[in-house]
């Protein structure tokens, strides 16, 4: 389409985990990359350095992306220590290079869970969050009769705050970012989002057993409300939903 | 899980269930504390103020005892779940990040919680060998208190103490609060203030006592 | 083969209801008894699946990505249409139906479009029941907002998020059946091949893509919900994942492909700004509600946009469309952007952008207002630009952002081959020469809740299947297909990557089949396209093995697939010599520039079916009746 000078440039030095599969060891590797674009976006970049090794004969890095525009949640890695990069409510292939200096090293690794394993080099199968969501995040609703959009008000408030809630875009950078590796955020959203609305308040008490369950399942680490995850999550989701998830599971298995 | 099977049980055998008790404990630890603090405090009004507490303390009789055990199963509560989830949470993440940065939600308080913890035990332990298991029958509490504390390397050692106790508090407060499902932004808020509005008043009025005691001895 | 769109008869409103009655219905008790693919878990796939589950049908739901919540419907920002008429402001479902139609420049059916505005209601119904946080008014009722294209406020949505929202709804509903055993879900699947047993499409075969191995799966129908093809242009504002290999694979086993041609550029999305950029983002349309699209008046004015006074701006939306201003359809947005670049009065660095200035509703509405109402596009565009759009206009140009042509298929959403059943953005259906905002997540939630799972019943009823398993002469023969062609393109090992031919195939078509086309450039880019097409089976570079994952194998064989479906593009925009909607021939326009539509030689829909490799594609003519409206030249004047 069109071609532009561009304005700045700089060179990096990539320091990426690389990992052949889920039961092979994994290492960092390194490579130089010169002339990067400061308007580049992360995966931008990553996409340069790898045209680069398909010419040159080497496996180019592996890592998952898909919209580029910060909803789908596929992309994620832990850049120099901070999940999705050090920029506050960004996603990694929302991230531009105009944040780093010439001569930075940047270190890349993946998501790093028990509960995430490593598919290759910054894939990681999340497939975990799908199960959450199966085991009872979702109202129990077959198509078909439902009434009026507006049969039920529900207030603007309440509305809102389910939407802040329902935002997360199930990256998986809380689970990342946090030191004990826990999913509470991931599943305080979801609980929060069905509890502030009326439609969802008949299965409150099962869904919450249902989803706490399962996650305790699946080898997530426990909360000790360090909040990172609300500082990494790049939808900016707030512990407020794990507070609210607390009080949700306290009523469903004590009252 | 099975949930309608031994219901009570499974929902405590839970992660939020353990954090329940963590922060249900913790809370019982707090309330302690200031009943401690505000005992202490009467040594600031002079010795015969400081022994007729401590006197009137134990004229509670059973009810201390009663007390006493509560807060030793507490203590096992917290310490022992405490263990677990740390464990727990180490076992989570198998492979660590080469770089692992703090991207501002965590607080010195909440980084160091198991290790102040378990520095807070041994603290303990010797501070029930010093003042409540120690022999009293020749010398009033009062007495004891001036003579420990009149030893710096003492003092310093339950300076140090009492800011690590406060540094444990400061997350473990609005911590408390947290995994009792306080969902409010605005009472979390206070709740923020009033922890660390705790903490200090447990570092300060704790940890000033030696000072003060060296001071007027 | 003659295209019968088995439209029902009776009048207009009334077509639907009698086709529902007279669809063959099949048994509760055999619903178990049918397995049935679906391919994509976007908002046509996931709620397809879910519903046929509910129903009773044993379902296989693919997808590509690591999960189904990830499907790029995600991406949908501003909206979902409905004709509920909550605001009073004199919509109605003939409303509806009338803005679509016209809105499409008159190239979609009556009947399939009527159906869509009936449909739209129980679509909100269904979405707020699923828990949808939907914008609120203070009384808890639902809030509306205005979309292009229409005079009425019919939008209904969720900050500017309500794709994600809509298809997480639809998540939850396949992640119930899925738990309660009813779907199979198959994640990091590509499919690559459609398997035809008599005539009948009766499974697929996919890629493990983590695994790389091949997988053999026999149904009773599959249905096909897989996106559009606008990563044929490389820059896009579709998903990097967004590809056409499942729908070319079944054009190629005989489903007819409709209107290719017809491609929307989305009007509002950030300006492209260097070659390495991979996608383009899209701004909300929504936006042009409040702002404001201006150019200088002078081309040669080099100031920045706030030092430039108001009588030098030139709103040319709002001067040449007084009655629709801003909030003219795409096509018209899109085109009249090209046109003042044209003319060089773009700006930017590139000079291909135009201001969408928020300044005026600002003031009007006070700072709050209007973050409240697009505070996330704005948050977004600074990420990208680094600019603040509450101080600087936003700078936007047109991307390629969806695609009305898709496979053809028939009242009942049954492509050409039966059994092969098509939803959503790949099919050709509803949306004619140009998709007005927020129809997309309408048509999507539309076919997979409420479409199919009637007319696939109706098909099922009455199809006399064998049973038919993996082990079928005619599942070896497709995977061994699938086998020598992703060998072919590992051992060519050739000099240029994969995104080095990408990148060519959307500069040739975004030149000469883009938002105008001449006669002149499209033959030219027929043949550029094909020597493309020639030069990377001999010339491609992809590297590793096709046992293992490897995401520019894959790559590969999607844009092997978008170079054939770019020339099936410039193919079809050379057969039709009118200009209509987003298609504009520039030997075909008004004394106004706009579209001039041949009502009397291409009132129709243009299907192509496959002829094999090397042959020329054969014209099949589906004609398009209209009994309900007048058939006007569009103003939105």
């Amino acid at each position: 389409m069109t071609k532009t000078g561009d304005k700045s440039c700089i060179n990096l030095k990539l320091k990426v985990w690389r990992q052949k599969g889920p039961d092979v060891k994994g290492r960092f590797e390194t490579y130089k990359t010169r002339d990067v674009s400061t308007d580049m976006s992360f995966l931008e970049m990553l996409d340069v350095v790898n045209e680069e090794m398909i010419l040159s004969g080497k496996d180019p890095i592996a890592f998952d992306h898909d919209c580029r525009e910060g909803i789908c949640g596929a992309c994620g890695a832990v850049v120099n220590g901070r999940a999705h990069g050090p920029e506050k409510g960004t996603t990694l292939c929302q991230l531009h290079m105009r944040h780093f200096s010439n001569g930075d090293t940047v270190v890349i690794e993946p998501w790093r869970s028990r509960a995430f394993k490593v598919v290759k080099d910054l894939v990681v199968d999340r497939s975990v969050f799908d199960e959450i969501i199966q085991a009872g995040g979702y109202i129990s609703v077959n198509t078909g009769g439902a009434p009026d959009g507006n049969a039920i008000p529900v207030p603007q408030a309440a509305a809102e705050k389910a939407m802040d809630a329902a935002a997360c875009i199930g990256c998986g950078a809380c689970v990342a970012a946090c030191p004990n590796a826990s999913a509470m955020l991931f599943v305080g959203a979801k609980i929060s989002q069905f509890t502030l609305l009326p439609q969802g308040l008949p299965e409150a008490k099962k869904r919450a057993l249902a989803m706490i369950g399962k996650m305790d399942e699946l080898g997530f680490g426990n909360c000790t409300n360090e909040a990172e995850c609300e500082k990494e999550c790049p939808k900016e989701i707030s512990i407020e939903n794990i507070a609210r998830m607390n009080c949700e599971f306290f009523k469903a298995g004590f009252l | 899980m099975q949930w309608d099977l031994n219901w009570f049980i499974c929902t405590l055998r839970s992660s939020i269930g353990k954090k329940l008790i963590m922060a249900l404990t913790g809370l019982g630890f707090c309330i302690f504390l200031i009943a401690h603090l505000a005992g202490n405090l009467t040594i600031y009004a002079g010795e015969d103020a400081f022994n007729s507490y401590a006197e009137r303390l134990q004229a509670l009789g059973s009810l201390v005892v009663l007390a006493e055990i509560g807060l030793l199963f507490f203590a096992v509560a917290h310490v022992f779940i405490g263990a677990y989830l740390f464990y727990e949470n180490f076992r989570a993440r198998p492979e660590r990040y080469l770089i692992k940065k703090n991207a501002g939600g965590r607080t010195i308080g909440s980084v160091t919680m198991p290790y102040t913890g378990l520095f807070i035990l041994f603290f303990i332990v010797l501070h029930l060998i010093d003042f409540h298991f120690v022999e009293k029958t020749d010398q009033t509490i009062y007495q004891i208190i001036l003579e420990t504390f009149s030893n710096p390397g003492y003092a310093f050692f339950y300076i140090v103490s009492m800011i690590i106790v406060a540094t444990h508090v400061s997350h473990g407060f609005w911590s408390a609060f947290q995994t009792l499902g306080v969902y409010n932004s605005e009472y979390m808020s206070l709740l923020r203030v009033m922890g660390t509005i705790f903490s200090l008043a447990v570092g300060l009025g704790f940890g000033f006592l030696p000072i003060y005691i060296l001071f007027i001895s | 083969m003659q295209l019968d769109s088995k439209i029902p008869d009776g009048p207009l409103s009334e077509k639907w209801d009698r086709h529902r009655f007279e669809l063959k219905l099949v048994n509760p008790a055999n619903k178990r008894k049918f397995k049935i693919i679906v391919v994509g878990t976007g908002l046509a796939g996931g709620s397809a699946s879910a519903t046929l589950a509910e129903l009773g049908y044993e379902v296989m739901t693919f997808c590509i990505q690591d999960s189904p919540r990830r499907a790029h419907s995600i991406a949908a920002q501003g909206g979902i249409n409905a004709a509920k008429n909550y605001q009073n402001d004199g919509d109605s479902i003939w409303r509806l139906f009338y803005d679509t139609i016209k809105g499409g420049d008159f190239r979609s059916r009556e009947a399939n479009v009527y159906r869509l505005a009936q449909i739209s209601n129980n679509i909100i119904d269904q979405c707020v029941a699923q828990g949808i946080p939907f914008a609120r008014e203070y009384g808890g009722q639902l809030a509306n907002r205005s979309f292009g294209g229409a005079q009425v406020s019919r939008t209904f949505y969720a900050r500017g998020q309500t794709g994600q929202q809509l298809l997480l709804g639809a998540y939850g509903s396949l992640s119930r059946q899925i738990a309660a055993g009813k779907v199979r879900l198959f994640t990091r699947r590509e499919m690559l091949e459609l398997v035809v047993i008599d005539g009948k499409a009766r499974g697929i075969i996919a890629r493990n893509l983590v695994s790389g191995e091949q997988e053999k799966h026999a149904a009773d129908a599959v249905v096909l919900a897989s996106g559009g093809y606008g990563n044929a242009f490389y820059l896009s504002t579709n998903a990097m994942g967004s590809n056409i290999s499942a729908a070319i694979a079944s054009y190629r086993k005989g489903a007819s492909f409709a209107n290719p041609c017809f491609i929307q550029f989305h009007p509002t999305c950030i300006p492209v700004h260097g070659t390495y950029q991979s996608k383009l983002t899209l701004m909300s349309e929504s936006l042009r509600n409040d702002g404001r699209v201006w150019v200088p008046r002078n081309p040669e004015d080099k100031r920045p946009p706030d030092q430039i006074p108001e009588t030098e701006r030139d709103y040319y939306l709002e001067e040449k469309y007084p009655g629709f201003g801003n909030l003219v359809p795409r096509d018209v947005a899109s085109r009249s952007a090209k046109v003042q670049c044209d003319m060089g009065k773009g700006v930017g660095d590139t000079k291909l952008a135009v201001y969408l200035d928020i300044k005026d509703a600002i003031e009007r509405d006070g700072r709050d207002v209007i973050t409240e109402k697009y505070g996330n596009l704005f948050e977004m565009y600074e990420k990208i630009t680094a600019q603040n759009p509450y101080e600087t206009p936003m700078m936007i140009y047109p991307a390629v952002h969806y695609t009305m042509g898709g496979l053809w298929v028939d009242y009942n959403l049954m492509s050409a081959i039966p059994g092969l059943f098509v939803l959503g953005e790949a099919n050709f259906s509803d949306h004619g020469a140009n998709r007005l905002g927020a129809s997309a997540l309408m048509q999507g939630l539309a076919d997979g809740y409420f479409i199919i799972p009637y007319t696939i019943g109706g098909y099922l009823a009455q199809a006399s299947l064998d049973t038919v398993r993996e082990d079928h002469s005619a599942f070896n023969e497709s995977s061994l297909q699938v086998e020598t062609r992703i060998k072919k393109l590992l051992s060519i090992e050739g000099k240029r990557t994969v995104d080095d031919f990408h990148r060519e195939l959307g500069h040739i078509l975004w030149e000469n089949c883009g938002m105008t086309r001449k006669d002149k450039g499209l033959k030219k880019a027929r043949g550029l396209v094909a020597d493309l097409r020639a030069e990377f089976w001999e010339n491609v570079l992809v590297g590793g093995s096709g046992k293992e994952f490897n995401q520019s194998l894959e790559k590969a064989g999607r844009v092997a697939d978008f170079l054939d479906i770019g020339e099936l593009m410039v193919i079809d925009a050379l057969e039709r010599k009118e200009s209509c909607g987003c298609h504009f021939n520039e030997a075909f326009q008004t004394e106004e520039n706009e579209a001039l539509r041949d009502d009397e030689n291409f009132r129709h829909v243009s299907a192509w079916e496959y002829r094999g490799e090397g042959c020329d594609p054969v014209f099949q003519k589906e004609p398009l009746e209209f009994e309900n409206v007048e058939l006007t030249q569009r103003s939105y004047k």
